[in-house]
């Protein structure tokens, strides 16, 4: 299996990081997520939301690197909002429980009102 | 470090060897015109100077001499030809001294000697031949040996004096022919060393460097073959063995990386069937239901399990999906089986069994790992079920009618979150009942998000749809065709576990509790 790659761009947006992965975020490309938050933890912005708008499909290790980021960002001091209007990702938050107490909007605005402080 | 390629090495090689030779041509050829240029100092310069003080010397001796003869006998008049003679070869040898010597102290001297000379010659023509020629020959004599004389000796001395500096300087001039000539052979010396050292490196060095260089290469190919991809080739030439070497240490570590591959898929193998054991294979008696699992795993290992218990007239039925694939995901699925099956053993309730393997989980893995399930306990005699649905997706409801017509329903109903991540994930319950003939399908993921080429996923209309239609046939069909279809919707790259379990209920007719069909857009949903 050739090893895809998920391209994650990240926007300071004032306050907090916008991260945008685009491609399908799975355990092949899942990798790539994990990564860029360890990232935003190295460099003390523990605050970041993951919009979701350019991921067509995403697998249970996609949503652990999400609820795994959610718990690093928290023990960081920080935060993990998502924006996603994906009728697929929504139903797997709602299956999982995940979408309980992490702030899931469908624009990154609103999600970013949802952090914890 | 500069770095050559194999071909501008030998062309610069050869190329600094022509010049050497050439080098060693043009030096050769100087030090020839060097010597021949002492050579003429000494064959045209010193040796004639020599000749010609000789000479000078030795004319004005002969004029003295032949006019003493004509003194003593003034008749022999040959004796004063011969005189005039040696005047005139005394001119002709002062003559070409002056153009030989060059030195200062040189032309001092023979301009010393010519003024002495034509004081004897003046002295001879204006009152020696007179006196003798007028027969006053004691005269003449007493001139001749007072003045001429002294004249003479002055010529001679100056002529030894013009002698020790031509000897000097043929002195000189062999010495430095002495030290030129050392000199050549020591240039000549070097630039041969020079050659011969560049035409050894070319012959020696850089083919044995080379033959180093791919005996080392080869060595490490034999090492490959004897299955050592460790082996190190340090080779620094700069050219294209080095670039050689650079491929082959890549090659080296994409074979390191097949080799660990390999031992990796026999791990995969030692835990997949460590796994296999685990899970249930073969299905306990249960009077009253009977129990079709079904399995494809897209991984030696994987992360769906399902497990079966019967204890009097209950069955406890578990589907599990741990995130994630391989190693990783089949150890969670071990820790998740063996806290069940250990709360279990001390005949905790479903309730206990969960929360204890929700401690399990979050003690034993990562945040970034959950694990989902469905917790089934059936009455195998009244048909009722209690379940725990653990961020999993619902079951589904297989009613077959009496025309042979399939119906079935997903059975939604209050839901808890996934266990691993929360530390109280909830433990909600809900209760149905199934009539005899009925069939409970408890499933993963795998089958909801089984993924196109175009990326489209195959979701629960699809599977509602397909399980609807298959409904008529029995349970080991419905699978076998559940996994075809969708695997051809994957176009044969499904990338997750696909595991289901039907439960088949042949228990006393009974009837459902609390179901209630869904209208609207998803008819297959019930709703509590």
């Amino acid at each position: 299996m050739a090893q895809q790659k998920v391209e994650i761009d990240i926007e300071d947006a004032g306050g907090y990081q916008i991260l945008r992965p685009s491609g399908d975020l799975d355990v092949y490309t899942v990798g790539s997520l994990r990564d860029a938050l360890a990232t935003l933890i190295e460099d003390k912005t523990p605050k970041v939301v993951v919009d979701l708008d350019g991921v067509p499909f995403m697998d249970s290790s996609g949503l652990g690197a999400l609820m795994g980021g959610v718990r690093r960002m928290r023990e960081a001091g920080g935060d993990l909002a998502i924006a996603c209007t994906r009728e697929q990702h929504l139903k797997l938050f709602t299956i999982t429980g995940f979408g309980e107490g992490v702030s899931i909007a469908p624009t990154v605005d609103e999600a970013a009102k949802g952090f914890r402080d | 470090m500069v770095r050559l390629s194999l071909r501008q090495k030998i062309v610069g090689g050869f190329g600094l060897l022509i010049f050497l030779m050439l080098l060693l041509g043009w030096v050769t050829l100087l030090l020839f015109g060097s010597v021949r240029s002492v050579q003429g100092r000494v064959f045209d310069s010193a040796v004639p100077g020599v000749i010609a003080v000789d000479e000078i010397v030795r004319s004005y001796t002969a004029q003295s001499a032949a006019i003493r003869g004509f003194v003593i006998n003034p008749n022999q008049r040959s004796l004063l030809a011969e005189y005039r003679t040696e005047v005139q070869a005394s001119e002709a040898a002062t003559e070409r001294a002056r153009e030989l010597f060059t030195s200062d102290r040189e032309r001092e001297l023979l301009q010393d000697i010519e003024a002495e000379g034509e004081s004897f010659q003046t002295l001879v023509d204006d009152r020696v031949v007179m006196l003798a020629e007028s027969g006053e020959r004691g005269l003449a004599f007493g001139a001749l040996g007072s003045e001429g004389a002294a004249a003479i000796d002055q010529i001679q001395a100056l002529g030894r004096g013009l002698r020790r500096i031509q000897a000097i300087t043929l002195d000189r001039t062999e010495s430095d022919l002495v030290a030129r000539s050392n000199q050549a052979v020591i240039t000549l010396l070097i630039v041969l060393i020079g050659v011969i050292s560049s035409g050894v490196f070319l012959t020696l060095l850089i083919p044995r460097r080379l033959a180093q260089d791919l005996s080392r290469l080869v060595e490490a190919a034999r090492a490959i073959g004897r299955g050592d991809f460790h082996q190190r080739i340090e080779i620094k030439s700069g050219d294209e063995v080095e670039e050689l070497a650079s491929r082959f240490e890549e090659m080296q570590a994409g074979l390191r990386r097949l080799q660990q591959l390999a031992l990796q898929d026999r791990e995969l193998q030692i835990a997949g069937s460590i796994q296999r054991n685990l899970l249930q294979r073969t299905m306990p008696e249960s009077p009253g239901a009977r129990l079709v699992p079904l399995q494809r795993q897209a991984n030696l290992v994987g992360g769906d399990w399902y497990d079966i218990d019967v204890d009097g007239r209950t069955l406890t039925a578990v589907v599990g999906d741990a995130s994630g694939k391989g190693i990783g995901a089949a150890l969670m699925a071990t820790v998740t089986l063996s806290a069940l099956r250990a709360e279990r053993s001390v005949g905790s309730g479903p309730r206990r069994v969960i929360a204890r393997a929700n401690e399990a989980l979050l003690e034993a893995t990562e945040p970034d790992s959950f694990t989902t399930l469905l917790y089934a306990s059936i009455d195998l005699v009244s048909g009722e079920v209690h379940w725990l649905n653990m961020g999993h997706p619902s079951p589904f409801l297989i009613r077959s009618n009496r025309s042979g017509k399939g119906a079935g329903y997903f059975l939604e109903g209050p839901r808890n979150r996934a266990l691993g991540w929360f530390e109280d994930p909830g433990l909600a319950e809900t209760v149905i009942k199934l009539e005899p003939g009925d069939r409970l399908a408890l499933y993963t993921d795998g089958f909801l998000e089984a993924k196109s080429p175009d990326g489209e996923i195959f979701g629960e209309s699809r599977l509602a749809e397909a399980i609807i239609s298959l409904a008529p046939l029995d349970s080991e069909t419905i699978g076998q065709e559940l996994v075809r279809e969708v695997e051809g919707f994957a176009a044969g790259k499904l990338e997750d576990d696909l595991t289901m379990l039907i439960i088949e209920f042949e228990g006393s007719p009974a009837t459902e509790v609390a179901q209630e069909k869904l209208t609207g857009e998803e008819p297959w949903h019930s709703r509590r």
